[in-house]
């Protein structure tokens, strides 16, 4: 297949009322950022109780679709498959800007952000058994091969593309699975610790990730008015589905794991807990049932839109997942002594909503689309089109 | 050198909190407001938890004080991936506030609730003392004269006052011990060096049926309660 690649024109008034957007929520970032770094974390919604908001949740979330993208990439560039071309550098970039966003909301969620620089102060001024500082190395070549990758990818260098390709694959499932790592060796919280918790992220990571970039493929190619062959929706819908199915069997075995022995307090909280929507609506509702019935169903597993509806839920519900790891996992009460705990220290940890928390969520989602749309102008990332000067992008 | 270690005698303990008053006192940790008692923001590096068993009129309340369990296989060490809590050679978990970078990571490790995070700077009110510290001239450098926003802390088994006494040469455990040890109007806390065998707390330990909160996680803690 050949294919030219080029920016897109990006003249046109829906681009600019996108860019005037985005900018704003950049903006918006920027200030709800100041306001917590100036007035401390009170103004978010976590405690003592729940000492990690939505700004890990979403973390754990871009890390996630960022391995995805880059699994998804592999279909052209390691495994060579030509009907995947059109998409593959857009699959490199979505991977490179999505763990960047990730480090940025890391960054963020830190106390004293001025000092982050030692957990990558290796061997020296971090502790090497930590997960988040063991993570350090592994997100930093990720964020390096991911460069590397993009400019082979741009540059057409297949051979190359193939090798780092594979590296950065193999990369990304390491990153992921230690990031599960990072709530997954947490022994004391019994929502939290699991041995199959890095096998569950990177599952989640290919579903969402692959989720998210069919629907940013779909819109992308649609707006800029660009020729995309349907069978490439219909097919990774198809591999959605099967990597579900290996999520689902995850989670069963999971959460059968841990309410099978008598120590079941846990994952009852979990499911019955105050919390409880975020497992069964949005993480098995959302994430596992109605994608599954749209996938597995002969009449709707064909239709492009039925299937960009199921990819918007595991998007929503893999989301929503991280929550239901990062906020009940937290919250519940630790059975420090026989009996119930009375007073405040036996009461679940509550979490509020609180403004400035999810203005800097929205607007770090903001700044990795803004991010996204300037590569699309600036690098040659989708394959030329017809779109008419002044005419290319309306929405991203 | 010593390894220092607690036992709380639960039969002893009346619930006073005078050892969590003790404790905020002599650290400067700030009385929280109401609304961050509610949302769980209140620094405590010592509290008092209460668990019943059962029903009434058999029910069975059991007071626990609880300060940091100063484990030797500690959680929030392995889990601090910038070094700022750590082990001193006598066994104390200390937290340094100038290299914690605020992830709280040690504090969902921790199988016991015992660090917080500093959610805003501190208020000042009348209780507010960002200079003084409790009688330098006695004392020696106090290490918490301010509180720093945006990093976990935790008790620190008063050992500026340890290291205070054994550089005057006096006996850590009798003349001197920690500010929650010195206030408890019922005696129930002895503080000393678990390894020394001719120790007031290797005696009760060697001589009482004691217990560690959630030994099943193998954390070692050096708090020994006896039991009530």
């Amino acid at each position: 297949m050949d294919l030219t690649f080029a920016p897109i024109e990006g003249k046109s008034r829906g681009f600019r009322r996108l860019m005037v957007v985005l900018g704003v929520l950049v903006a918006v970032m920027f200030a709800s950022f100041m306001v917590m770094y100036l007035l401390g974390q009170q103004v978010w919604g976590t405690s003592n109780a729940i000492p990690w908001g939505q700004l890990i949740t979403l973390d754990f979330f871009f890390v996630g679709v960022s391995a995805g993208a880059i699994v998804v990439s592999a279909l052209c560039y390691v495994l060579r498959r030509e009907e995947y071309k059109p998409i593959g550098r857009m699959a490199v970039l979505m991977g490179f800007l999505l763990f960047a966003g990730a480090m940025v909301t890391v960054l963020v969620d830190l106390g004293r952000i001025e000092k982050f620089w030692r957990v990558f102060a290796w061997g020296f001024m971090n502790n090497p058994t930590s997960m988040f500082a063991f993570n350090s190395i592994w997100y930093t070549g990720y964020l390096l091969l991911m460069a590397v990758y993009l400019w082979l990818a741009i540059e057409n260098k297949t051979k190359w593309a193939m090798i780092i390709g594979t590296i950065d694959v193999l990369w990304a499932l390491a990153v992921h699975s230690f990031t599960g790592a990072i709530v997954g060796l947490i022994g004391t919280r019994e929502i939290l610790s699991s041995p199959i918790k890095p096998f569950e992220f990177i599952t989640a990571a290919v579903t969402s990730g692959t989720s998210l970039l069919i629907i940013a493929v779909y819109l992308t190619f649609k707006y800029t008015k660009r020729p995309l062959d349907n069978k490439i929706i219909i097919s990774l819908g198809k591999i959605l589905s099967y990597v579900i199915i290996i999520l689902l069997v995850m989670i069963f075995f999971d959460k059968l794991t841990h309410i099978y022995f008598p120590a079941r307090e846990g994952v009852l909280f979990l499911f019955t807990g105050p919390y409880w929507w975020l497992f069964w609506i949005f993480q098995i509702g959302m994430g596992i049932v109605f994608p599954l019935a749209v996938l597995f169903n002969p009449k709707t597993n064909k239709s492009v839109k039925w299937v960009l509806a199921a990819c918007a839920s595991v998007v929503i519900g893999v989301f929503g997942e991280r929550a239901a790891i990062v906020i009940p996992g937290a919250a519940q009460v630790q059975q420090l002594y026989p009996g119930e705990i009375q007073g405040q220290w036996g009461m679940a940890g509550a979490f509020p909503i609180t403004i400035w928390e999810t203005l800097l969520t929205i607007g770090t989602l903001a700044f990795v689309a803004l991010l996204f749309v300037l590569g699309l102008k600036y690098l040659e990332i989708l394959p030329k089109g017809t779109e008419p000067k002044g005419e290319a992008v309306k929405h991203g | 050198m010593p390894r220092w270690g607690m036992v709380i005698d639960l039969d002893k303990c009346v619930g006073c909190q005078a050892c969590s008053i003790a404790c905020k006192e002599e650290n400067n940790v700030p009385h929280g407001s109401p609304s961050e008692q509610k949302r769980k923001r209140e620094i405590y590096w010592h509290r008092v938890i209460s668990a019943s068993e059962g029903e009434y009129p058999t029910s069975k309340d059991t007071l626990i004080p609880m300060p940091c369990m100063h484990c030797a296989d500690a959680p929030c060490i392995t889990v601090c991936p910038a070094k700022a809590t750590y082990h001193r050679p006598d066994g104390i978990v200390v937290q340094d506030f100038r290299r914690c970078i605020g992830c709280r990571y040690c504090i969902v490790a921790c199988p016991y609730g015992v660090r917080n995070f500093n959610f805003n700077d501190q208020v000042k009110q009348e209780y507010h003392r960002p200079e003084t510290a409790p009688n330098r001239q006695t004392m020696g450098m106090w290490p918490f004269p301010q509180r720093t926003r945006g990093v976990v802390e935790k008790c620190i088994f008063c050992f500026h006052r340890i290291d205070q006494a054994l550089r005057e040469g006096k006996v850590v455990g009798k003349d001197v011990v920690p500010a929650c040890v010195e206030e408890c109007p019922t005696k129930a806390r002895v503080f000393g060096d678990l390894d020394d065998p001719e120790s007031e707390i290797s005696h009760l330990l060697a001589t009482r049926s004691s217990f560690r909160l959630r030994e099943e996680f193998s954390t070692k803690p050096s708090v020994y309660y006896l039991h009530g």
